[in-house]
């Protein structure tokens, strides 16, 4: 336990140093581009439309209003998680120079890539929730009343699954072919496209898939304003444990990275 | 030179081992780790077969503000020791105990990627250093007049020629004050016309230095620096001593 606070203390004191050099990566990523960051939340809500307008007709959807808030939200939140696995693997490698020559804990490195996502996730996010207010006005309300907890527990989780996936990544070389086939799947087997009901006696599926649960937390909480916190909490614990073990792991590691990368 | 020291210990080593996992990418498979599971481990003996003790039984002391050079062939441990020390390999057996935090001068590239510019990579490194921004400007100023890159500070560095990104990063690395620093003599300094000031520089950084820890192979830098070597070979300390006397038995027994 002591190993892990004092990693997060770590984490804690160059918290500075990491979300600014995420910030300049988020600005550079658009420097030449017109619209700038607004790209992130645009390129989501061209593909909720395209997604909704499609789907919708498929899955003939009698309340076309309230799919696309549910196709809408579910998608960006869903593009986070996959955007921050997706990058797992190979953060200790692409900092491996870093890692060989200097004594930065490596914690530094995961918080920069978790709030690189995290900066991408509330751009896109925020476009994204006053696009569908158009469709659903309560949204930010709901955001605000009982969607801050899940927003937690979902920026916790895309912090931890990413590191437990990296320390893997580093560990076996060929565990980063297996990351987007394991994602492909992943997002045909969580209701994102369709209502979980749809999945029927393979339904018990989602109830186990720990990324439907961070995405309809959230999810539930925006379009329904769920009243009881008790799911959120118990997710949160979920995560705080989830959060212990990827950074006990981490420091337990440490010693083999510079060799591993 | 031993007994002008503070005697406050800085650095401790009792019977030190380091081993790294050698092709460990063979070792590093799902395959292979199925295979361990289902064998009960029988083969983790093969594989773990392939490993190098790069430090072999370490043990030394030292005090705040000694200068201590670390004299050996290529391979021998220098920089294994210095990464040792500084906190970039730990140890796998043995007492190590650094009593202040070493600052490793072996860094050969930014905190930030290329894509970002210069001066983002000054911004990040002195929020490292610092955790905040107060003194940033003068920093900042002090960096480019030095490494004379002008506006290009506002640039991508990767359109940095190598000599621009190396003097950044030595005009980075050379500032401020550090209480015990571990420097190895590959420590760039750019462009030819750069280097007298560079050495300028590099001496009155190592001299503000605590204490210092210098790998090299040249028996002038080491003289200029230090007044006691500890001698490598394959891992070990062979001799500890004076540095004129530790010179003396590298040359005789060593080359």
């Amino acid at each position: 336990m002591n190993t892990v606070v004092s990693a997060l203390r770590v984490g804690w004191r160059t918290r500075r140093a990491w979300w600014f050099t995420a910030t300049a990566r988020t600005r550079e990523r658009f420097a030449r581009t017109a619209l700038g960051s607004f790209w992130l939340g645009l390129s989501n809500l061209l593909s909720i439309a395209v997604l909704s307008f499609v789907y919708g007709a498929v899955f003939k959807v009698k309340d076309f209003n309230s799919y696309v808030v549910y196709l809408g939200i579910g998608l960006v939140v869903w593009n986070t998680i996959a955007a921050a696995v997706q990058a797992a693997p190979n953060l200790f490698k692409t900092n491996a120079g870093n890692i060989k020559n200097t004594n930065i804990h490596p914690i530094f490195y995961s918080l920069e890539e978790w709030s690189f996502q995290v900066q991408t996730f509330l751009q896109s996010f925020g476009l994204v929730l006053l696009a569908l207010s158009f469709f659903q006005p309560d949204l930010i309300l709901h955001l605000c009343t009982s969607g801050l907890l899940p927003l937690l527990n979902l920026l916790l989780f895309i912090y931890w699954l990413p590191l437990l996936l990296c320390l893997v990544g580093a560990r076996y070389e060929d565990f980063f072919q297996l990351v987007p086939i394991a994602l492909q799947l992943m997002f045909l087997l969580t209701p994102i496209l369709y209502k979980k009901e749809t999945l029927g006696s393979l339904g018990w599926t989602a109830d186990f898939n720990p990324l439907y649960r961070v995405l309809s937390n959230l999810r539930q909480a925006l379009i329904q304003d769920e009243s009881s916190p008790i799911p959120s909490l118990i997710l949160l614990a979920m995560n705080i444990a989830g959060l212990s073990i990827s950074v006990w792991l981490l420091e337990r590691q440490r010693k083999n990275l510079p060799f591993w990368v | 030179m031993m007994d002008t020291v503070n005697s406050a210990l800085v650095l401790e080593l009792q019977d030190v081992w380091l081993r790294i996992p050698v092709n460990a990418r063979e070792t590093r498979t799902l395959k292979k780790a199925l295979i361990r599971s289902v064998t009960g481990g029988a083969l983790s003996q093969t594989s773990r077969g392939a490993e190098i003790a790069a430090l072999r039984g370490v043990s030394c002391r030292i005090n705040h503000g000694e200068r201590v050079a670390l004299i050996g062939h290529n391979g021998a441990g220098k920089s294994t020791f210095l990464r040792l020390i500084s906190g970039i390999y730990m140890a796998s057996s043995g007492l190590f105990k650094a009593y202040s935090p070493v600052f490793p001068m072996i860094q050969k590239s930014f905190i930030t990627g290329a894509e970002l510019s210069g001066l983002q990579a000054v911004k990040g490194h002195y929020l490292l250093m610092h955790g905040n921004l107060r003194g940033f400007s003068a920093f900042l100023q002090e960096i480019v007049e030095f490494s004379e890159l002008g506006d290009f500070i506002h640039l991508p560095m990767k359109g940095y020629s190598e000599g621009m990104s190396a003097r950044l990063l030595f005009a980075l690395l050379t500032s401020g004050n550090h209480d015990c620093l571990a420097l190895d003599e590959g420590f760039g300094a750019g462009d030819a016309r750069f280097f007298e000031r560079a050495q300028q520089r590099l001496g009155e950084f190592i001299d503000a230095a605590g204490t210092l820890l210098l790998a090299s192979h040249s028996d002038a830098l080491l003289r200029q620096f230090c007044g006691r070597g500890l001698v490598f070979s394959q891992g070990e300390i062979i001799f500890d001593g004076a540095l004129e006397d530790s010179l003396s038995y590298y040359h005789e027994y060593c080359c």
